[in-house]
């Protein structure tokens, strides 16, 4: 199937926090919402349209690879979006978010779009984590946030889309560097780079010197 | 899109629970049915597929059946049959088939489960099958699918996939097949499945890895490295204007992948595994690519290829005869890449890897190896490594006192001469002269900084990171990176002589002052990381080992880096705080060389424009304000190493003692003197429209806003403090009762966005108190910034600092800094007023120390301290400039006023050491209504009582001396 552009996201947070939940939920949403099974994927990719553009995103989780320093650095290298996910029905997730940004900051390429996700908004009763404190950590940090459900499907959608949508206005913008897929993000087959080199960021040089007093 | 068509319209008994057995069955007939794909059936089988992983999941958690019939019918034949057809759109369906085994094996919680699967070999079977790889999608679920079944291995799976009967392990060998794919979540998808093989238990697994697939696995992963390196190589040497950074900060990032994976590998500690990868670095690409590529001009250029293709013969003979894959051409790159490069990626090596047999070799040929083994190749100097490691072995066994009696036992150190201090830390290894070690010496060459510290950065990350190897043992080390201990008596385990390595020393003190010259080109990170090596090679026992000689020059240095920051004290109009903003950045974060080691923009040469978004401390600085930033810096960093070698403690910074402020819920007594001279009351208007009734305070450096006490007359407690000299105050032109009061936030650093602590109307009971409010507070801002910039002026034993600063200065600030004289924008500007107490700008670089000196020397001469009285105009010029840079404001406090009065100078000026915390009890002193001439005599008394502020004397007739030559 042919795309205009192919993003990369990964996704990061605690064990247990229904990322792989989270994956499937988007990438096949048929699987439905049943009260007693649990279901996710490590991997998958959807089409979706933003600008009248079709878009592939391609989601990598990158639980169980914690261990190897190796991997984790390379997956945040390679991946236009990420999704920061938490469990709102454990505060310890959620404390954990700071180390997880950290990181994502430390490896990725600053452009990276990071989004953050409450999950498990269908379990009310059982809330530790306030939404406003969600909304406070991502005004804090700069990123996207929003409430999700893989159960009941809440927000999946827009999650990702959104995600994505910020990007396709980086790129629009000229932030990312589109002709280097390390960034995470590919051209189409059919949309072969017409207009060579979009500027890079910290890109400019040339008037090195005439600065200098 | 075919998914929202319904497949399930026709009559075919489709139950109505999706999640039971009989919903399986209905399913596996619908699959017996379509066992041929084509146009028509290909959605059908999708959702079919689909659904029958959801139901399998269920079944698992739920309904043991449901997997009992899924196997029973072997269903799984079912999708091997369907994937092996290649009619149209079969990718399509090869994707959800392998979504759907995904699924499968990602979410099986059940053991016997996951047995039932694994038994019949379907799964091995579907791993070799050629899908169509050059389908992206059908390529990343593949691979996805093969990472997620590496992670379900463990002692008990591996028997599954790997055959020891039949020496076959498809899914390590059909993964790694793939491990230079261009895409990178398909070759970080392989390194993790590599991993997670090698780290299951299994001998006879392992020994096949090993046997069959090591050596080409390793000598590609090795090649490629090569061949990358080279291109990182060219990047560097063909962009000296920064015009790829991105591409450069890639193939940076990349080769750290890669070591990052080979270290993981290393870590995992798989005895045969690690000998074979380690050969193969050493071999073919650390010592050949990495390490001689810094030798010297010097060398025959002819050996090393000789070297090379015998090396290359005889790895290929070694492959031949065990890998069947020899795809890949293994010459080692013949080419060298530039020492710069060279060294960057030895840095990164070593502060990476820390298995022992890798980086101790390093280490060795790096610090030890001489030329004449090292003209014989690659080959000859790993035999000599192991030779020497043999020998090293045998002599410690033989001999363990020997080492005692090399020296004589030298005499008390307070004995003898420098010189002889000197010549008797030279030990033999330095006494062999450096050149005969040819990779020592290009990397000592490198530190040289005279023309610029390019090479010096690199050559001190790699002598860094050699030092804090724990891969490296101590003794390769010893005297080169540490101080070496020497016991000079047998009995008494007191009598310790240390030496260290004074050859590198020189090198980094050299750097040091460098650094301390005004116009020099070494950036703050080589100077930081300088120091840092500097208390590392010197420091043996928690205590400095320095010999005088050294002593004396790096206290020269912080002589010189504190007359240079004294060029900038006020030069600048926001110095005091930058100074502070500096401090608080610098002691956030000390310097992390393995993160700066991964920056490619240090691997471009040095540049000094901040558009190429490199960060300050790696660049030169641009401007006169990140001259003063630079300054700073040099000053905080010189200082704290001396501290540091000295054994003391900071005392004088951060300006701010934090322990002497006020906090937030704090009962104060304010009927003590310190607070009840200004005791306000007010009312605070917050912007939200609340109203609370406060008394203000204000201290000597904060301002409070208490409530009264509930529990003690006369006792408030502190509801809101910020600092004084972040206040911003402004009337109100429509109410004579209000002010208006902005308190900042102190620069942390932290944060960009300074939303101000506190932003909101004040109204005053009557404007008598309004204006007396307003009075105190722009005083106590002035005084607050007076008072720190007198610390300032103590730090940089700037003469005289118990004047009044620079009045457009202080009343500048950050906040109105427009308003401030044309000439404080040009620090170079000759015509100062005469009032200006700092030294003159003292930019000849060398001829810094002996001004300095020379100042010294004449200040301290008493005769002429007595001689040279303050200058008569000197206090009515600074008035007058001073109540010119006001004229907006009406009812400002008198000129003079802002004198900070006798007691509190002759304070400051006879406890320079603990100054800071008493700054902030001495009593806030009464001001308000002081005449001019009351006011001047204090500060005469103070001129001449004290030494230190008699400095100032000299120095203003300096000063408008110079001013006048040049104004005339």
């Amino acid at each position: 199937m042919s795309y205009a552009y192919l993003f990369k996201y990964i996704i990061i947070g605690d064990t247990g926090v229904g990322k792989s939940c989270l994956l499937l939920q988007f990438t096949d949403k048929r699987f439905q919402p049943v009260h007693d099974l649990t279901i996710g994927v490590e991997f998958g990719a959807r089409m979706i349209t933003i600008d009248g553009k079709q878009i592939k995103l391609q989601i990598w989780d990158t639980a169980g690879q914690e261990a190897f320093r190796s991997i984790t650095r390379s997956y945040y290298r390679g991946a236009a979006g990420a999704l920061l996910v938490y469990d709102i029905t454990r505060r310890e997730t959620f404390n954990h978010l700071t180390t997880w940004l950290d990181d994502a900051r430390q490896h990725s390429n600053s452009n990276m779009v990071i989004m953050l996700i409450g999950n498990k908004s269908d379990l009310e009763s059982r809330r530790e984590v306030k939404k406003e404190e969600g909304e406070a950590f991502a005004r804090e940090h700069g990123l996207v946030f929003m409430e999700t459900s893989a159960k009941t499907a809440a927000n999946v959608e827009e999650a990702f889309i959104n995600t994505a949508k910020e990007i396709y206005e980086k790129i629009q913008e000229g932030v990312f560097d589109i002709n280097n897929e390390a960034n995470g993000i590919k051209i189409g087959p059919q949309h072969s780079p017409t207009n060579p080199s979009l500027p890079g960021a910290g890109g400019a040089g040339g008037s090195q010197g005439s600065s200098c007093c | 899109m075919f998914r929202s068509r319904s497949w399930f319209g026709g009559g075919w008994g489709r139950p109505k629970n999706p999640h039971s057995l009989e919903h399986l069955k209905y399913l596996y007939n619908v699959l017996s049915r379509n066992q041929t794909v084509s146009e028509h059936n290909r959605g059908l089988l999708v959702e079919t597929l689909r659904s029958i992983a959801e139901i399998l999941i269920w079944g698992d958690q739920n309904d043991s059946s449901v997997f009992d019939f899924f196997l029973e019918k072997n269903m799984l034949s079912f999708f091997l049959r369907i994937m092996r057809q290649r009619s149209g759109g079969s990718s399509f369906v090869c994707v959800q088939l392998l979504q759907t085994l995904n699924i499968l094996f990602e979410n099986i919680r059940n053991e016997t489960s996951l047995y039932y699967l694994l038994s019949n070999n379907h799964v091995n079977s579907i791993i070799v099958h050629k899908f169509d790889f050059s389908d992206e999608e059908v390529m990343a679920y593949y691979i996805s699918f093969l990472k997620t079944l590496s992670l379900k291995l463990n002692a008990h799976t591996i028997h599954f996939f790997y055959n020891e009967h039949t020496n076959d392990f498809p899914l390590y060998t059909e993964a790694i097949k793939f491990f230079n794919h261009p895409e990178s979540m398909v070759r970080i998808a392989v390194r993790t499945l590599t991993l997670n093989v090698y780290k299951v238990e299994d001998a006879s697994m392992l020994a096949f890895i090993r046997d069959r697939t090591a050596a080409p696995y390793f000598s590609n992963i090795v090649w490629f490295i090569g061949k990358h390196i080279q291109e990182l190589d060219a990047c560097v040497r063909n962009d000296a204007d920064h015009q790829s950074q991105n591409r450069l900060s890639d193939l940076v990032a990349e080769h750290l992948d890669h070591l990052h994976y080979l270290n993981d590998i290393l870590c995992l500690n798989i005895t045969d595994l690690n000998q074979v990868l380690t050969d193969h670095l050493l071999h073919k690409l650390l010592i050949p690519l990495y390490i001689y590529s810094l030798s010297t001009v010097r060398k025959p250029t002819g050996g090393v290829e000789a070297i090379a293709k015998a090396l290359n013969q005889k790895l290929n003979l070694n492959e031949s005869s065990s890998s069947s894959n020899g795809g890949i051409s293994h010459e080692p790159s013949t080419g060298k890449v530039s020492c710069v490069v060279a060294l960057f990626l030895l840095s990164q090596v070593c502060l990476i890897i820390s298995h022992s047999p890798v980086v101790q070799t390093l280490a060795w040929i790096i610090l030890k190896s001489d030329r004449s083994i090292y003209d014989k190749g690659v080959e000859k100097l790993l035999e000599a490594y192991e030779l020497e490691m043999k020998q090293n072995g045998k002599k410690e066994e033989a001999s363990g006192s020997e080492n005692s009696f090399k020296d004589d036992v030298i005499e008390e150190h307070k004995n003898i001469t420098d010189e002889e201090k000197q010549r008797l830390a030279i030990t033999p290894t330095e006494s062999e002269s450096v050149s005969e070690k040819p990779f020592l010496e290009t990397v000592y060459n490198a530190l040289d900084c005279s023309e610029n510290d390019y090479a010096a950065l690199f050559a001190l990350t790699l002598l860094y990171a050699m030092a804090y190897n724990k891969g490296i043992m101590p003794d390769i080390n010893e005297q080169v990176l540490r101080p070496k201990k020497t016991y000079t008596s047998k009995t008494l385990s007191r009598d310790v002589r240390y030496t260290y390595n004074t050859y590198l020393v020189d090198k980094l003190l050299y750097i040091v002052l460098l650094s301390c010259q005004p116009s020099c080109r070494v950036r703050l990170v080589t100077l930081e990381l300088a120091l840092k090596l500097l208390v590392q090679l010197v420091m043996a026992d928690g205590k400095s080992v320095l010999l005088e000689s050294h002593k004396l020059t790096i206290e020269s240095a912080k002589t010189q880096s504190t007359a240079l920051l004294r060029n900038f004290y006020k030069s600048e109009e926001i110095f005091l705080d930058m100074f502070e903003h500096e401090y608080c950045d610098m002691s956030k974060t000390s310097l992390n060389v393995e993160w700066l080691c991964m920056d490619s923009a240090i691997l471009l040469p040095p540049t000094g424009t901040p558009m190429t978004g490199i960060d300050f401390t790696k660049r030169l600085p641009c401007g006169e304000v990140e001259r003063a930033r630079r300054a700073i810096r040099v000053f905080f960093l010189v200082r704290n190493v001396v501290l540091t070698l000295n054994g003391e403690l900071e005392t004088q910074l951060p300006l701010t003692n934090p322990q002497s402020c006020v906090q937030i819920e704090q009962a104060l007594d304010l009927s003590i003197s310190r607070y009840n001279s200004d005791l306000i009351a007010c009312t605070v208007l917050w912007k939200d429209g609340t109203k609370t009734r406060r008394f203000l305070v204000i201290d000597v450096l904060q301002l409070i806003l208490v409530e009264p006490d509930t529990k003690r007359l006369g006792w408030g407690v502190a509801k809101l403090v910020g600092f004084l000299q972040d206040i911003e105050v402004t009337g109100d032109k429509d109410d004579s009762r209000c002010l208006h009061i902005t308190i900042h936030r102190p620069l942390s650093g932290t944060t960009t966005n300074r939303v101000p602590l506190l932003s909101a109307k004040f109204v005053f009971d009557d404007n008598i108190r309004c204006m007396a409010a307003k009075q105190r507070l722009t005083k106590g801002r002035i005084k607050a910034r007076q008072k720190k910039m007198q610390h300032i002026a103590r730090l940089l034993e700037i003469p005289g600092q118990s004047g009044p600063p620079s009045p457009a200065f202080v009343g500048g600030g950050l906040y109105n800094r427009s308003t401030g004289r044309g000439l404080r924008d040009r620090p170079f500007a000759l015509s100062r007023g005469p009032g200006f107490a700092a030294p003159r700008w003292e930019s000849p670089p060398g001829v810094t120390h002996r001004t300095d000196e020379s100042r010294r020397h004449r200040d301290s001469d008493p005769k002429i301290l007595k001689k040279e009285d303050r200058t008569p105009n000197r206090s009515r010029d600074s008035s007058s400039s001073r109540t010119k840079s006001r004229e907006g404001s009406p009812r400002m406090p008198r000129p003079r006023s802002e004198e900070i009065p006798l007691e509190l100078i002759k304070k400051a000026s006879n406890s320079v050491i603990d100054m800071a915390p008493k700054i902030a009890i001495v009593p806030r002193p009464q001001v308000k209504e002081e005449s001019e001439e009351v006011e001047k005599k204090p500060e005469e008394e103070v001129s001449i009582s004290s030494e230190e502020t008699s400095f100032i004397a000299s120095e203003r007739r300096n000063s408008k001396k110079d001013g006048n030559v040049e104004t005339v």
